[in-house]
């Protein structure tokens, strides 16, 4: 089989993952114009825009002659949960004949998940498909605590872009570990470049930092989101997201006696506001704005794609949010325009406003 | 000789230049159609400002503001670049210190700014639409026949009143068609038509905060009358135009120069002779990785002054550090 996947955030995770099971792993480009062109050519017009990179992200991928496509489908009320599906006619009307395995919930549909497990498992041992699972899980969770290290320091840099080139470096060193051993490895050597960024001192009350809440895929692709962690950054202000992949699979795939997740705790601070779920991720953007703000952050930006249905509800409600738990928000909708001053203004405002709120002065 | 601080605002419709002196009065002021020309028009208004005070004034610092800034700061070495947000509250706040609420129309956006203890605590900027601009004003006044300048006037007039469809240009548009149509006058529907963008206005970006007076309206629609007699209806409470109301993010620009040279000591301001030579802007696609950046290069007289667009950083850097 040769495989791909959707793109989204650390993609080196999934890669992982199907290689260890032997499968032949396409991964398609970064999205770049040319892939928003070609998804925003062969989607529904009123489809969101994640659907539409990721309609172009698969298109690139067949091209590169990939047959099997992994992804993971939707649950409740968001439209996201026909993607898959619709995805996988727009591919074959255009004449690829690719096969699209949608995992949904284990609990809807046990046979129909158990019959995609099969297809991926191919002739592996069931053994040594649950140890590439655990191998990638903890890879995963180890990657992540990196990805938001990052973040927390880009802003104190003292050589501007070093910290891209650090996480560059690391997700190239855990990109080459296969086992455990090389794990340990590449942690301890992301460990050692890290601590070889040189950072500036800053006071702590001086220290900005940021939330970012949202659909799951503005929030997690920077090729698509204007790099928003990496503007922040530069801006002067730490930088963590609602949503991390790890956390993601920790909600979603791992038996609730397992466990007893971040996420849970968070969707109940943000129950007062929206009390069912009503698909997406607006539950959680709710709760992780009374969340951040609990944590002590100075403020929230919450990204959602144009005309996205569950973040519109959030969108409507968090002025609310905002006044109540005194955090103040700004909402900005992604789409294809590439065009990027005017949220840069409204990014560059916002902060602004938090750091004369902070300091109680104008700072020039 | 006194000292001058330079703002800048480069917008979209229009680019604003001013000076200040060191008790902030105005010295200078330019409000120029920016005809999708930014850098002639800068370079001609800071002319007509180096023809009208030269010898009288020693630059001590620049600002620059609007959508164009990056490009006018490099341009003329500004000691600060800001986002037209906190530029026209900075303003707002010097001209009427207890100001709560700041309505901002231009050409392109509107904004609205809420200030409490003299700080931006919050603020919103349309979206992607032009209803309630005054690009919109524009139109409608060409396709009425009536002069931009008499528009406002014309709406006081009106002794009916015309409800107009504020939610989108084509609607308004189709609607005002069919009200003409009905027989109404010209002034009726344009004080429809005032009524409906204001509406527009605050159901799109004063939604769901509470707008407390004073309240401020400024960028260039501020010189219609007719829409600051409609805001007036709508927020029930006199609304305060400013004496610069249509440069207003220019000034602000200035101030935070001020400020900006006070701390450091001394302005990056090339002088009036840098005016002279050539600024180019260009573009290329990095290839140094998967990313493709789009990197934006501004050279003067062939030498690169600045870059920037680039996710790693390395052009950025290559840039200041032969400088």
């Amino acid at each position: 089989m040769k495989v791909t996947f959707p793109y989204m955030g650390t993609v080196i995770i999934y890669k992982k993952l199907l290689e260890l099971l032997g499968h032949e792993v396409i991964v398609p480009p970064r999205p770049s114009q040319r892939t928003i062109d070609l998804g925003v050519k062969y989607s529904p017009e009123f489809a969101c825009f994640p659907f539409k990179v990721i309609m172009g992200s698969y298109i690139e991928a067949c091209e590169m002659g990939v047959d099997t496509i992994v992804t993971s489908g939707g649950h409740g009320p968001c439209r996201a949960g026909f993607y898959g599906e619709i995805h996988k006619r727009i591919l074959h009307r255009m004449g690829y004949d690719v096969d699209v395995i949608i995992f949904d919930a284990i609990n809807r549909d046990k046979d129909k998940f158990m019959e995609n497990v099969r297809k991926i498992k191919g002739k592996n041992s069931w053994i040594k498909l649950s140890k590439a699972v655990k191998f990638t899980y903890d890879l995963l969770k180890q990657i992540d605590v990196f990805d938001k290290e990052i973040h927390r320091i880009k802003p104190y840099e003292e050589v501007p872009g070093s910290t891209y080139k650090a996480w560059q470096e690391i997700q190239k060193e855990f990109d080459l570990a296969y086992d455990k051993k090389q794990l340990k490895k590449a942690v301890e050597r992301s460990r050692e470049i890290i601590n070889s960024i040189r950072l500036k001192k800053v006071d702590e009350r001086e220290k900005i930092r940021i939330g970012i809440v949202g659909e799951i895929f503005v929030v997690m692709e920077p090729s698509i989101n204007m790099e928003i962690e990496r503007i922040l950054g530069e801006l002067g202000c730490e930088v963590e997201r609602s949503q991390y992949l790890s956390e993601w699979v920790d909600f979603n795939l791992v038996p609730s006696f397992l466990k007893k997740t971040h996420e849970e705790e968070v969707l109940k601070k943000g129950e007062k506001y929206i009390e069912i779920i009503i698909g997406g991720h607006a539950k959680q953007t709710v709760g992780f704005i009374v969340d951040f703000k609990d944590r002590g952050f100075d403020g929230v930006i919450h990204l959602m794609p144009f005309a996205c249905l569950p973040e519109l509800v959030s969108q409507s409600i968090i002025p609310k949010i905002s006044k109540e738990h005194d955090i103040p928000v700004l909402t900005l909708s992604i789409d294809e325009q590439t065009g990027k001053a005017n949220n840069l203004t409204r990014i560059e405002a916002f902060i602004d406003l938090i750091r004369n709120k902070k300091l109680g002065k104008f700072v020039v | 000789m006194v000292k001058a601080y330079i703002g800048i605002d480069v917008g979209s419709v229009s680019t604003n230049i001013i000076a200040l002196d060191e008790d902030n009065e105005v010295l200078f002021k330019l409000y120029e159609r920016t005809n999708g020309q930014p850098l002639e028009t800068i370079k001609k208004g800071l002319k007509k400002l180096r023809d009208e005070l030269g010898k009288n004034i020693i630059v001590s610092g620049v600002g620059t503001t609007g959508s164009g800034r990056q490009l006018a700061g490099v341009m003329i070495g500004a000691d600060i670049i800001k986002n037209e947000i906190t530029a026209h509250a900075v303003a707002t706040v010097h001209y009427v210190p207890d100001v709560r609420t700041i309505f901002e129309i231009g050409g392109q956006d509107s904004k609205i700014i809420l200030i409490k203890d003299q700080m931006v605590v919050d603020f919103a900027m349309n979206t992607v639409c032009a209803a309630g601009t005054g690009s919109f004003l524009d139109h409608q006044a060409e396709r009425l026949g009536i002069p931009i300048e008499e528009f406002g006037k014309l709406a006081l007039t009106s002794k009916n009143d015309v409800r107009i469809a504020g939610r989108c240009t084509v609607f308004a548009e189709s609607d005002m068609i069919a009200k003409q149509q009905y027989g109404f006058s010209k002034a009726d529907i344009i004080k429809g038509l005032c009524n409906a963008l204001v509406r527009n206005y605050i159901n799109n970006l004063g939604r769901g905060k509470k707008l407390e007076p004073p309240y401020v309206f400024q960028g260039g629609v501020a010189a219609n009358i007719g829409i600051k007699a409609a805001f007036e209806r709508e927020v029930g409470h006199e609304v305060i135009v400013p004496k610069y109301y249509n440069v207003m993010g220019a000034i602000g620009a200035a101030l935070l120069a001020k400020e900006a040279v006070k701390e450091k000591g001394k302005t990056n301001f090339r002088g009036f002779d840098s005016l002279k030579t050539n600024f180019v802007p260009s573009s290329f696609i990095c290839t140094g990785c998967s990313n493709m950046c789009e990197v934006i290069k501004v050279e003067m007289d062939g030498t690169p002054i600045a870059m920037w667009g680039d996710r790693c950083g390395m052009w950025t850097e290559k840039v200041k550090q032969a400088m």
